[in-house]
């Protein structure tokens, strides 16, 4: 460490108060990103410290990035810089819970699942099955605007956050939006914080919309034997009156990662389906679906409880897979329209049959969203043109496609986020308004911002 | 610094007419004081004479008055039908009004894809309209739909009736056309979800055009339920209604709408519409809730029972969608029907968390004693938006002052119950002094600065959303002649 990160260090620990603050090297490296370790980690334990910590950054020429577990640091460009990871671990209470109201304050730092279990006691949840699962922090979830496929029924952190309390690099804390449903005072903010990866500010409160959760669950499969059939019962499934909870297409590499293996072929099909409310909602909702999928010769297939939780939990969550053959991942996400994911997945396929990239994909059905997995051996010589030829694809109908992982052992890989429209100079000044000396996730985030 | 720009100097005028109409046409720009007149308001009472109102027919003419108005420095106020309750569409010092009425295309439906694409002077009930043969519809309703453009939705980020399943305007909005007051046109979002970026869409949504002028929007189309069941809960007492709401939120259903009308605005509405409203009780709930059969007629059973519970002495099933019209009717045309009955109204509308209805009806009572006023009372209680309509002469200057007070202190007793100045109708003129109830300085510092990166010079419709600090905490209604919600607007 040099003297001057020693003495920038000491800064930072009086700024916070005395608050954690450590520079041991393993620590440190659990929390790089794009190749690059923070020199150290900080944990502040009020939102205070978090915004005197920020402002101690912007002032020194430090940049820091915000983070709890990790799940979303793998998505964005290598940082420009990197000094000081500040983890808003310890800020992970629940405060101003209003059972009755549907309304929530809870600090970033509180895991999804820690949160779930939370709710749960009064049959409520906030219906979030984002990448990472249970493990990601409610703070995460919101800066990265994450979701999954309850995404076509409930919406986005988009649509749930009701206001938001954001340390600035100024130092100060400002309070956007409110506490309640309905809110038209003044300019949406929040909107602008929800999915800004930490680019204009760090999260220290968060209000949230609860809602009810459903008293009973079921899961089916339908099994298709090529992608036309799954397109043709789309296209019912979203006509029909019916409202799953949830519902995703995946090709044989997904029922792999989804730990379904019981379909059979290699280029075959299966949408899986979960249904939820009352036993007599259920009931009627598969017998619905079910007749809509024998009229386009979809084979259905009841999933156990026991089969399902895992099942849904492999699909969402976007871990890694195993590496037992040395095989690398690279998670690309696809938002289209929502009438283009089979010609997508067609494509993908045959451009990854190509290049010899094996590959698993999950799409929801009602948003459009493609989850691809492509699951490359070395070298790695194609994989870049690859990608470039996907996500052409996908701009070209007024789509975009983000690579939300791509393991640094595979070189410098394409730029996260893809081209930018007309109102990026909009967003430039924005960026620079609020963070003005580039202490926020330099480099990160779209365009270079 | 931004400046508070004024309207056109005279001797600029008739060059920014001729200018205006060599570009758009002499039938499209109106200057004479008579014409100009029919623009002064929008539903809300405060007026300002506009120094020209223009209708542009395409992003284009948007762009080319943008540029002139720079030229000029002429501040503009983009109008849609003049619905809006807040004072938005108003030129509060003047300026060049550009009315929406032209560009009123409903340019692609893309049903495979749940998308339309609109131009801002669509009638958000003609969307619905147009999509209905297929099953789908828009979701936002303001009770102004048969009127109100989804333009006029997108500055205010409009709510309605059905916003407590379906969300406000804000929710529906995928992308958006929008000209910047330097004459650069940019689009945001687009028809997909999760373009990488900031969120520009949902910032300019409810910005009230202040941040930029909205050519075109996308937006969301949602498909209509299998089922609606439309009930009407009959109550001797307010207290047992109010109650009745949190009640059933808690048993986890989530109606689809949930509105509240008080005995005295229900007895003004039965005598319009005759929708069948028992003219002696104290409040009713109009309650609806959709899905697919088996769900609708579940939630509607527990709904029957909770309202049992808490006391309604009657419920009521609409058994047709006849019955259902008839009884939304009296809803959407409450204020009209209050107009009856008075010769002037002002409407509130201001937020708390829903739990608290019970408190902040007896609150809005004590209102009513204090200042000697006749309040009714129309909720969406659902989710805590409410609507006073405080009743009175706007010819009576001391009655008007009293309206007004009454109605600052229903506000701030709803910001001190953990609520908003706002819920739907926007802060526009009326409430922009209010904001410093609701948001430290730091809050509006940054909202100060948003409006700086989009609207440096502060000519787009200027005077609204953040205060001009000229007035402290004050709602801004006009009294005396014209006062807040003058029927003879």
């Amino acid at each position: 460490m040099t003297n001057a990160a020693e003495v920038w260090l000491a800064g930072l620990a009086s700024t916070m108060g005395g608050q954690q603050v450590t520079a041991e090297p393993s620590t440190c490296a659990a929390l790089a990103t794009g190749g690059i370790a923070p020199h150290c980690v900080a944990y502040p334990t009020t939102p205070e410290s978090v915004a005197a910590a920020l402002r101690f950054a912007s002032e020194s020429g430090l940049a820091v990035i915000p983070c709890r577990n990790a799940t979303k640091l793998p998505i964005g460009n290598p940082p420009r810089r990197y000094d000081i990871a500040l983890s808003v671990k310890e800020l992970n209470q629940v405060w101003r819970y209003e059972p009755n109201d549907l309304t929530v304050s809870v600090e970033p730092g509180m895991k999804l699942g820690d949160f779930q279990h939370f709710l749960a006691r009064h049959q409520l949840w906030i219906p979030l099955d984002p990448p990472g699962g249970d493990r990601a922090s409610l703070g995460g979830i919101v800066a990265a605007n994450a979701s999954g496929p309850y995404r076509a029924r409930y919406g986005a952190p988009r649509d749930m956050v009701l206001g938001l309390s954001i340390a600035t690099t100024e130092g100060k804390i400002i309070k956007t939006g409110g506490r309640v449903v309905k809110n038209v005072a003044g300019y949406d903010l929040t909107k602008l914080f929800v999915g800004s990866f930490g680019t204009l500010g760090v999260i220290v409160d968060i209000n949230l919309k609860l809602f009810p959760a459903p008293a009973c669950r079921s899961t089916w499969a339908f099994h298709a034997a090529a992608l036309n059939g799954t397109q043709m019962f789309r296209r019912k499934l979203l006509r029909s009156p019916l409202n799953p909870l949830r519902a995703v297409l995946m090709d044989e590499g997904g029922r792999r990662l989804a730990g379904a293996p019981w379909s059979q072929g290699s280029d075959t099909f299966d949408i899986w389906i979960e249904f939820g409310g009352s036993e007599r909602v259920i009931r009627r909702s598969i017998a619905a679906a079910i007749e809509l999928a024998r009229s386009v010769g979809l084979e259905p297939r009841e999933i156990a409880d026991d089969e399902a939780r895992p099942g849904w939990q492999r699909i969402t969550e976007c871990n890694p897979p195993p590496n037992a053959s040395g095989s690398h991942e690279v998670l690309l996400k696809a938002a289209l329209p929502i009438d283009g994911v089979e010609e997508f997945l067609a494509h993908a396929r045959s451009e990854t049959g190509r290049a010899r990239v094996p590959l698993a994909c999950f799409a929801q059905l009602g948003t459009g969203i493609v989850r691809v997995f492509l699951l490359p051996e070395p070298p790695f010589e194609n994989l870049f043109t690859l990608v470039e030829r996907l996500r052409g694809a996908v701009v070209g109908k007024g789509g975009s496609l983000v690579v939300e992982r791509w393991p640094i052992e595979m070189g410098p890989g394409v730029d996260s986020w893809g081209p930018m429209g007309d109102d990026f100079r909009v967003m430039r000044e924005l960026k620079n308004v609020w963070d003005p000396h580039g202490a926020l996730s330099p480099g990160r985030y779209v365009g270079g911002l | 610094m931004s400046v508070e720009p004024g309207g056109i100097l005279p001797s600029q005028k008739a060059r920014v007419v001729d200018s205006l109409q060599r570009l758009l046409g002499r039938d499209h720009v109106l200057y004479q004081p008579e014409d100009l007149m029919l623009y002064e308001y929008d539903g809300l009472s405060t007026h300002g004479t506009p120094d020209a109102v223009v209708f542009p027919l395409s992003t284009e003419d948007v762009v080319e008055i943008v540029r002139l108005a720079a030229r000029e420095r002429i501040p503009i106020v983009a109008r849609g039908a003049g619905t809006g309750l807040s004072g938005g569409a108003v030129a509060a010092v003047g300026g060049i009004v550009v009315g929406f009425s032209r560009m009123n295309k409903i340019l692609a439906i893309d049903l495979e894809n749940q998308r339309a694409r609109v131009q801002p002077g669509v009638v958000n009930a003609d969307l619905s309209l147009a999509v209905a043969a297929e099953g789908y519809y828009y979701a936002p309703d303001p009770s102004s739909q048969k009127a109100c453009t989804l333009g006029g939705n997108v500055a205010e980020n409009s709510g309605g009736p059905h916003t407590l399943a379906y969300g406000v305007t804000t929710n529906h909005v995928l992308g958006l056309e929008v000209v910047l007051p330097d004459a650069s046109v940019v689009h945001t979002g687009g028809s997909c979800w999760d373009r990488p970026g900031y969120d520009l869409t949902g910032l300019m949504v409810g910005s009230e055009g202040t941040l930029g002028i909205v050519t075109e929007i996308t937006v969301r189309l949602c498909r209509k339920p299998e089922m609606v069941q439309t009930l009407l809960a009959v109550f001797d007492s307010v207290a047992d209604a109010t109650r009745t709401v949190a009640a059933i939120t808690a048993r986890g259903i989530t109606p689809s709408a949930l509105e509240m009308m008080d005995g005295f605005t229900l007895r003004a509405v039965e005598e319009a519409t005759h929708a069948g409203y028992p003219m002696d009780s104290a409040a009713v709930l109009l309650i609806e809730v959709e899905g697919i059969e088996e769900a609708a007629t579940e939630d509607a059973a527990q709904i029957e029972a909770v309202c049992g519970e808490n006391l309604a002495r009657e419920v009521r099933r609409a058994r047709t969608s006849a019955e259902r019209e008839l009884l939304w009717r009296g809803r959407k045309n409450a204020f009209g029907a209050l107009g009856r009955i008075s010769p002037s109204y002002y409407v509130q509308d201001g937020v708390i968390p829903r739990t608290r209805l019970p408190e902040m009806m007896e609150f809005i009572a004590s209102m009513e004693s204090k200042y000697g006023l006749r309040i009714g009372n129309i909720f969406h209680a659902g989710d805590g938006n409410l609507h006073p309509l405080l009743m009175y002469d706007s010819r009576n200057p001391e009655q008007s002052r009293r309206v007004v007070q009454a109605a600052g202190e229903i506000i701030t007793r709803c910001v001190e119950l953990g609520g908003s100045i706002t819920g739907e109708h926007g802060v526009g003129l009326e409430k922009n002094e209010l904001m410093p109830v609701l948001f430290s300085e730091n809050d509006l510092a940054m909202m100060r600065t948003i409006k700086s990166v989009f609207n440096p010079d502060g000519m787009l419709n200027p005077g609204k959303v953040l205060p001009t600090g000229k007035m402290c905490g004050e709602l801004r209604v006009s009294a005396g002649a014209g006062g807040p919600g003058d029927e003879r607007r």
